[in-house]
């Protein structure tokens, strides 16, 4: 049920861009296009390269050389191999149909001989149709080769009675499973066998067949919009089964199968039509199984002994009032051949909304030069909108319509457009209490407005103006905003409403102050008057008006945030460089050295006094030991004020302590010794 | 014997896992579609060729498929998703809402469809997105100035918009000429949001709601607030793209022919192909996937990288990013990419410099404020990839020995020091020795 209703949606969605509602196509070069891209000729196998060159045979798009040599070799080993399987054989046959290889009836006859061995042992539908579909084409391609069946009537049992009593068949006597596609296939079988026979089939045979046909369509299912189709219930596992397949198969059958037997089927012309429908309804499919089925299905209607559907083709269906353009209907069969003579009729016209139709029945004129059935006037009832039109088709000659399928009546979509009249456009600021003009502005939609107006929380913006069709009858377009900007890119949207053909929309600034969030400053004013009708439909900056709204309460709601613009918020950031912590400010190096020369001055004037003083060094030891004490004292405090020096210089706190203790201990041992010596010899000078 | 099944096992998986997602080899290999209708792939098969003919494969599934699963053994057994089924209300198998964001949420990319019969599922997961669809489950993007002409379709619901974000690493480089057509929904951003951008947003003149019905409230979205097309960029760099339109991506938009209203050149093909593809490389990470190897710092003059650094040194600090660009990692070039030396903020904040094939280069001098610092590059560029990098480095002081000795101010100091010793000295000798 999910494929159906997908395949509807996807009918809708597809048919609703180019094909509205229910305007259908024929098949146009863009298929051919297509056609040409998808077909690739990569898969070598002999049924993908037989629905390419069938699909591009009825396309008239050729094939290219290279591809029919390399397809004809294959072909011709094919058919050759005596272990061929039959649905080889089968397809090799059909791309023999249409490349014509060569091929001896030597191999015709082999190949025949071979089949007609296999019919009578056939148990399922697939075989059946392989044989007979074989054998149907060795009669088409030579007719040296004797390719009637002598037990037609044993055959045609054997296949009917797979059916069932609701028109599908099934694939073999011990799978009860039964489908459309199945059908299809049978029906081309029968008429395969039929048109095989060597002496007529039993009339009863055939008409239980034509009562299957009969119940099959029965089953048929329809869209909205007029297509039909047969739906697949038995789905495979790949997938390639669908309605499309399953609705083509049974197109295919029933045309074989009616051409054989050149009875009249008497079926409905809508549900043929339908058909059509539905086949033109898919567009342009995009892989070579699908397309192959749609092409197959159509060229089979095409020319057919049933019924030939004909399509009415809209050139336009979106027609402008003001520039009178013309309808032009064209009438074609399904792959966009001419119709035989007919007329066609303009029946009712509906306005959309309304249910009530006005009645018209007018020919419209037919231009034998081009096909094209044309519309020269609207009729008179018909201003600017949306409107359904009905046409429907009369056949002239009356043996025609046991030929063709009109599809009845056709409901077509139709937007007439026009340029609206625009005037009397102002806007006013107004005060409240009063409703007296304050100020009016006239605008002018044909050039840029730059109104400029100021208004408070006490007064009204009114914007006005008329809108009119070109037949002078009111128009309300579904799309009348006045949008309202403030400066932090806040909008506010209005609806212009209408009365008759005036609209106009009054803003009372006192009900809006909360919508507008107690925001004050400049409006931009913009009107959008748009339709999908109106030709000239706009979007005009009016100018704008400063508002002076009050001062908002403690609780009232803040504007919501805007969202950010992305380009800013991905750019890099500015740079930020360390400010460094600036150095101390210093006095000047002369002044420091000039400082230091000063403080060395007392060392001088300390030095200068003890010359002055005239010291001597008389009591030094004389003898040898004290002597040697006594340097080596005073060598120890030059040592020790040194190590001050390098520690100044070069070394650190430890070295220095490490050093200094060495020479303390030193120190104190010669210093002892020195001290001692002195004071013994001053003791004894006392003492003496 | 169960080590041999494993082997074997193993083996058979290998050329599946080494085809996967990693970050050596950021695209995308394994893509599951999920279709509302299998015939989708025939009136899509313009945009599935394309993802086939760059190296993806495709697994078509339908949405309520019983089998369906993302996971199997706590392994993902796909890269990215596709969901093509707009109107699917739930989805078959173990998938559904949280299994989907989970599936985001371990940097995995994702593609939604929508149009007007989007169900509350698709709607959900676009809100997950920060992506709000119209909540008016009829309405449809209308725009009455920029309509694609048309001599059949009326309505103007088929847009013609050429308003894109101006980002080659999302687009391409090469300019998209024709616009886009587009027909479905539109949704707005929400804007607290700061990980999902407009693609293609709607003109000034476009709104939404039913062509059907007449108007009777203003619609809640108007204007350049629609976005027709958007993406995200999760923090993860799951990238997800959200469309209001399944039929942007079908063959018959694909190949038709646009000519957007009030202006006179038509366009032969739409700019839909163009636009879907190369925004389909951005979100499976074909472009604008970046990585950054080979950080380096250390001191001006030396080659070692320090495990510490002192206030005022100068230093030099370098990094290669790479682009992935679908097959290669190519040299990335670009003059913004910023180092930051960091603690708790952004001491140094400098531009670096590049040679053209990948490597960037700063040289800066440490701040004089100790701490452990980081070297951090935050890389968000519109597009690409973020690239989060951070190193700490400590910061030390001078040591008691690395300051300054010999100061001229203070001569007059150590002067007036060393004449008291000499003197000291002097005096000594005198003192003991003077008679």
């Amino acid at each position: 049920m999910a494929t159906n209703l997908g395949f509807l949606i996807l009918i809708f969605s597809i048919s609703s861009i180019y094909v509205s509602a229910s305007v259908f196509y024929p098949i146009s070069d863009s298929h051919r296009s297509a056609a040409s891209e998808i077909f690739t000729f990569s898969d070598p196998s002999l049924e993908a390269t037989y629905e390419a060159l069938a699909t591009l045979e009825v396309l008239g798009v050729g094939a290219n050389s290279d591809v029919q040599t390399s397809t004809c070799k294959s072909v011709v080993d094919t058919l050759s191999l005596p272990t061929s399987n039959i649905k080889n054989l089968f397809f090799g046959l059909r791309v023999n149909r249409l490349l014509k290889c060569e091929l001896s009836d030597g191999h015709f006859m082999d190949i025949t001989a071979r089949i007609k061995d296999s019919v009578p042992g056939a148990n399922s539908l697939l075989d059946f149709y392989y044989s007979i579909g074989s054998l149907i084409d060795i009669k088409g391609q030579t007719s040296e080769v004797d390719v009637n069946l002598e037990n037609a009537d044993g055959i045609f049992r054997s296949i009917k009675a797979l059916s069932q009593s609701d028109g599908t068949w099934r694939y073999s006597s011990n799978n009860p499973e039964s489908s459309a596609y199945a059908a299809g296939l049978a029906l081309e079988t029968l008429g395969g066998v039929v048109s095989l026979a060597s002496s007529e089939i039993d009339e009863y045979l055939i008409n239980t067949v034509k009562n299957d046909i009969m119940k099959l369509f029965d089953s048929v299912e329809k869209y909205d919009d007029g297509a039909y189709y047969f739906d697949e219930k038995l789905l495979d596992a790949s997938g390639h089964h669908g309605p499309l397949s399953a609705s083509s198969s049974v197109v295919r059958g029933l045309t074989t199968f009616a051409k054989a037997t050149s009875t009249s089927l008497n079926l409905p012309g809508d549900k043929i039509s339908g058909l059509a429908k539905f086949f033109l309804g898919i567009g342009v499919p995009g892989n070579a199984k699908d397309l192959y089925y749609q092409i197959d299905a159509l060229a089979c209607l095409e020319s057919n002994s049933v019924l030939i559907p004909l399509i009415p083709s809209i050139q336009s269906t979106v027609i402008s009032h003001t520039s009178k353009d013309e309808l032009k209907v064209r009438v074609t069969t399904v792959l966009g051949s001419a119709a035989p003579l007919l007329s066609v009729k303009l029946m009712q016209v509906f306005s959309s909304g309304s249910k009530d139709a006005s009645i018209i029945d007018q020919e419209l004129k037919f231009d034998s030069e081009n096909g094209i059935h044309t519309l020269e006037a609207l009729p008179e009832s018909v201003d600017v909108g949306k409107f359904t039109f009905v046409f429907e088709i009369v056949l002239h000659d009356a043996e025609h319509k046991k030929i063709y399928a009109t599809g009845g009546r056709t409901k077509v979509p139709i937007f007439v457009t026009g340029v609206m009249k625009v005037d009397k456009a102002k806007i006013a600021v107004l005060d409240s209490d009063l409703g007296s003009v304050e100020t009016q502005k006239k605008l002018s939609f044909e050039e840029e407005n730059s109104v400029s107006l100021s208004a408070n929380h006490l007064q009204k913006l009114r914007v006005s103006f008329q809108l009119s069709t070109p037949l002078g009858n009111a128009f309300n377009p579904h799309q009348a905003f006045l949008k309202l900007t403030h400066e932090t890119k806040v909008e506010h949207i209005f609806m212009v409403g209408s009365s008759g053909k005036q609209f106009t929309v009054v803003l009372d600034f006192l009900g809006l102050v909360e919508k507008f969030f107690y925001l004050s400053g400049k409006y931009e004013i913009q009107l959008t008057v748009g339709d999908a009708v109106m030709e000239n439909s706009f979007m005009q900056a009016l100018g704008h008006v400063e508002l002076d709204l009050p001062e908002p309460p403690e609780k009232a709601t803040r504007s919501p945030p805007q969202s950010v613009d992305p380009y800013l918020r991905y750019g890099p950031k500015d740079e930020i460089s360390h400010i460094f912590r600036t150095p101390e400010k210093l006095p000047r190096q002369e002044l420091s050295l000039a400082f230091s020369c000063l403080i060395l001055l007392p060392f001088i004037g300390f030095l200068v006094g003890l010359l002055w003083l005239g010291v001597n060094l008389k009591s030094f030891p004389t003898s040898t030991v004290p002597a040697t004490f006594a340097i080596l004292f005073h060598v120890g405090i030059g040592a020790v004020l040194f190590l001050y020096a390098l520690f100044w210089i070069k070394l650190d706190l430890f070295t220095t302590l490490k050093a200094l203790g060495f020479l303390g201990i030193f120190l104190m041992f010669v210093g002892h010794r020195t001290l001692s010596h002195i004071a013994s010899t001053s003791a004894k000078l006392k003492s003496a | 014997m169960a080590n041999l099944s494993i082997y074997i096992v193993t083996l058979l998986l290998f050329p599946i896992l080494i085809a996967s997602f990693s970050p050596e080899n950021p695209t995308d290999r394994r893509i599951l579609v999920l279709l509302d209708d299998l015939s989708l792939r025939s009136s899509h098969s313009i945009f599935f060729n394309s993802l086939q003919s760059r190296g993806f494969h495709l697994d078509f599934k339908l949405a309520d498929d019983p089998t369906l699963s993302l996971q199997r053994y706590g392994q993902y057994s796909y890269d990215a998703l596709i969901l093509f089924s707009p109107s699917a209300e739930r989805f078959g198998g173990s998938l559904d809402l949280a299994a989907i964001l989970d599936f985001a949420d371990s940097g995995h990319d994702v593609i939604v469809a929508a149009d007007e019969n989007a169900s509350d599922l698709i709607r959900n997961i676009a809100a997950e997105c920060g992506v709000d669809f119209d909540e008016d489950s009829s309405a449809v993007v209308i725009d009455h100035i920029s309509y694609a002409v048309s001599e059949t379709e009326g309505d103007h619901t088929l847009i013609a918009s050429d308003d894109f974000i101006k980002s080659d690493v999302i687009l391409g480089s090469a300019k998209i000429e024709a616009p886009v057509l587009f027909k479905g929904i539109g949704h707005s951003l929400n804007p607290a949001n700061s990980l999902v951008l407009k693609v293609l947003s709607g003109s000034s003149s476009a709104y939404s709601a039913n062509p059907k019905l007449k108007l009777s409230n203003p619609p809640a979205l108007t204007g350049s607030y629609i976005s027709l097309v958007s993406i995200v960029q999760a923090r993860n760099n799951a990238r997800i793209l959200i469309s209001g339109s399944l039929d942007l991506f079908s063959d018959k938009l694909f190949r038709s022919s646009v000519q957007k209203a009030g202006s006179s050149t038509r366009y032969g093909k739409s700019g839909n192909e163009q636009f879907v593809t190369e925004l389909s490389k951005w979100v499976f990470h074909e472009r604008g996937h970046l990585k950054a190897v080979n950080v380096k710092h250390n001191k001006v003059g030396q080659s070692e990288e320090p495990a510490m650094y002192r206030i005022n040194d100068e230093l030099e600090y370098s990094v290669e990013i790479y682009e992935w660009s679908g097959t290669s990692w190519e040299p990335y070039v670009a003059n913004d990419v910023q180092l930051q030396f960091y603690m708790m903020s952004p001491y140094v904040l400098k531009t670096m410099s590049t040679d053209l094939k990948g490597l960037y280069h700063v040289s800066i001098k440490v701040p004089d404020v100790y701490g452990v610092f980081q070297f951090k590059i935050e890389y968000q560029r519109l597009g690409y990839t973020s690239l989060s990098l951070s190193k700490q480095i400590p910061v030390r002081p001078f040591r008691h020995n690395e300051y300054e000795r010999f100061i001229t101010t203070a001569f007059p100091y150590y002067g007036a020091s060393f004449s008291t010793m000499a003197g000291f000295f002097i005096f000594s000798i005198v003192y003991l020795y003077n008679k």
